[in-house]
């Protein structure tokens, strides 16, 4: 009894993490009818990822560290980045913009008009977020990434393996970071070398919802895309890219720890 | 600094003094953008080196000396100056960036470790929005031309780089010695015991940045002054603010000797790969995976490497 129970338990928490890769794989499919056959490919690049650069970090001493994983991967998404622009130059498109041709109906409620792929991203948003959130939560696996952030000594303490979580985690959060930029380009067209910004992006909205709070980041992104909206709107589109750096730059000079706090973990 | 160090400097610096009159007008060029990229370099790791943060906006002090040069000199009442005018601009470049460093570093300061690197990133970036929006100052995303009488020849630019590079070095050399540098290597191990003994962390740490500012910015009044037209992607661009740290991480950082070599090296196989073979290989790209081996491989820097360490050059300069 206490065996099946295990394997349950078990097979529910590997579960948990296939139901993550697959819920983001079938709403792809499902409302773009793309089957993405290099999905897995962004999954193994994850674990490449932390097999290549987060375990030859992981051994260093703190400013090391430091230093080494900016610098590292910093390489990595320079060089990643221009490999892309520059190949889809020179052999697909001399002015590459990434956008999908796929128009959505629009929603109607009354005289308000909803653009349907904005309506898809954010479910997609909630969901994954939502489900990242039980997967720290509830799983196994999740409280051991939690116990990581928390102390990682104590996290070694009681056994747990930190590279075999490691690269759980970066596989995921590439994955899911490869997936979104799939559903960005429904509404807002991308070109090769949106990268650097585009992290700087994601940054704000992690300092502004506090590291780690993962709820939290759904409320921060939406203040920064509504802080960015309206500034476009009054303040002229130009001025927008200036809104999540003033944010980041404020946030992290005034309290640097978020607007809710860290440590919900 | 022994004699024989004192001796090979000596050289190096006569050799790259009577240098320009044999060289083509390209490789006086490569010379001069290789002297900026030490300046840069050398400036960065005053503050990695020395006071332990990652700056990674130096391109940014550069890119406002070379913008506010600029947009001094297309003023006419500057212009009525005649010849005056060039050192009139040159000075408020670099005090408006030293008086940039003075006031960014109060907020800057409150950070450490990778919130201190991702919000000196910002600057440029902020810089660049202001660069592009601000139209009737800075020309927007056409640009600004220097008038073509106060265009600075390659030949004359080179000497002046030279001579700011000397100098940029000289410091990290200087601080490698002196008291100054001695309060930096205490603030970089611990703050808090360096600020029980009597030394202030915000005023040293702003000191550190308003003097590894200034050379920068001098470097990017150069520049513009050398280009004769400046944009936000030319003055601006993000390579300003990493290919420094990839340099002086190359060479090894705190050492005074690692940004030279870093540059060296970096600038050697720049030239070699993209201006002599001609490569058809984005530069990024090369320089993206060389930053990321650097990281992985050799985290300390050549300089540090005991590999290299054992080699006669080294202990000449070390001892």
């Amino acid at each position: 009894m206490a065996r099946a129970l295990e394997l349950v338990i078990g097979g529910l928490s590997l579960g948990g993490i296939y139901a993550l890769l697959a819920f983001a794989m079938s709403l792809t499919i499902s409302t773009t009818r793309v089957l993405n056959v290099a999905h897995g490919v962004f999954f193994v690049w994850g674990g490449a990822f932390e097999r290549g650069i987060v375990r030859t970090l992981l051994g260093r001493s703190h400013q090391m560290l430091l230093v080494g994983s900016i610098m590292a991967t910093f390489g990595l998404g320079l060089s990643m980045e221009s490999a892309l622009g520059y190949g889809w130059v020179t052999f697909v498109d001399p002015y590459p913009v990434f956008s999908s041709p796929l128009a959505m109906f629009p929603i109607r409620l009354g005289d308000v008009a909803l653009s349907g792929s904005r309506l898809v991203i954010l479910a997609f948003v909630v969901v994954t977020v939502m489900s990242f959130h039980l997967f720290l939560q509830k799983t196994f696996l999740g409280k051991g990434a939690r116990a990581m952030a928390q102390n990682f000594d104590g996290f070694l303490v009681i056994g747990l393996n930190p590279y075999r979580l490691s690269m759980i985690l970066f596989t995921l959060a590439i994955m899911a970071t490869a997936i979104s930029g799939a559903f960005y380009v429904l509404a807002v067209p991308l070109n090769p070398y949106e990268g650097l910004p585009l992290t700087l992006k994601s940054f704000t909205v992690v300092i502004l919802a506090g590291v780690g709070n993962l709820p939290a980041t759904l409320v921060a992104g939406a203040l920064l895309g509504v802080a960015e909206v309206a500034t476009s709107q009054f303040l002229g589109t130009v001025w927008a890219p200036a809104v999540s750096l003033a944010v980041l730059f404020l946030v992290l000079v005034v309290k640097p720890t978020g607007l809710f706090g860290k440590g919900v973990y | 600094m022994n004699r024989r160090a004192a001796t090979l400097t000596v050289v190096t610096i006569g050799v790259l003094a009577v240098l320009p009159p044999l060289l083509s007008s390209t490789w006086l060029l490569v010379m001069f953008l290789s002297f900026l990229w030490l300046i840069l370099t050398a400036n960065y790791d005053v503050l990695d080196g020395f006071l332990g943060h990652i700056n990674l906006g130096q391109g940014a002090f550069f890119g406002l000396g070379a913008y506010v040069t600029t947009m001094m000199l297309n003023v006419a009442a500057v212009q009525a100056l005649g010849g005056l005018a060039l050192v009139v601009s040159a000075l408020v470049a670099v005090v408006s960036a030293a008086l940039f460093a003075a006031v960014m570093a109060v907020p800057l300061f409150r950070l450490k470790g990778l919130y201190f690197a991702i919000a000196t990133l910002i600057l440029i970036f902020l810089l660049q929005v202001f660069a592009l929006n601000l139209g009737d100052l800075t020309g927007g995303s056409y640009g600004l031309y220097v008038p073509p009488r106060f265009f600075v020849s390659t030949f004359v630019a080179y000497y002046v780089a030279l001579a700011v590079a000397i100098v940029s070095v000289g410091f990290n050399f200087y601080l490698s010695r002196s008291t100054l540098g001695l309060a930096f290597r205490c603030l970089k191990e611990d703050e808090e015991g360096a600020d029980s003994i009597g030394l202030h962390p915000l005023r040293y740490k702003t000191i550190g940045l308003v003097l590894a500012s200034v050379p920068s910015a001098a470097g990017g009044v150069l520049f513009a002054l050398n280009a004769g037209f400046i944009d936000p992607t030319i003055a601006l661009g993000v390579e300003r603010s990493l290919l420094p740290p990839l340099m002086a991480l190359l060479g090894g950082t705190g050492t005074v000797l690692g940004p030279v070599f870093g540059t060296a090296i970096i600038r050697i196989i720049e030239t070699v790969f993209f201006h002599y073979l001609r490569l058809p290989v984005p530069s990024m790209l090369f320089f993206g995976l060389t930053l990321m081996a650097v990281a992985l491989l050799i985290p300390a820097g050549l300089m540090r490497s005991p590999r290299v360490r054992r080699l006669s050059l080294f202990r000449a300069f070390s001892s």
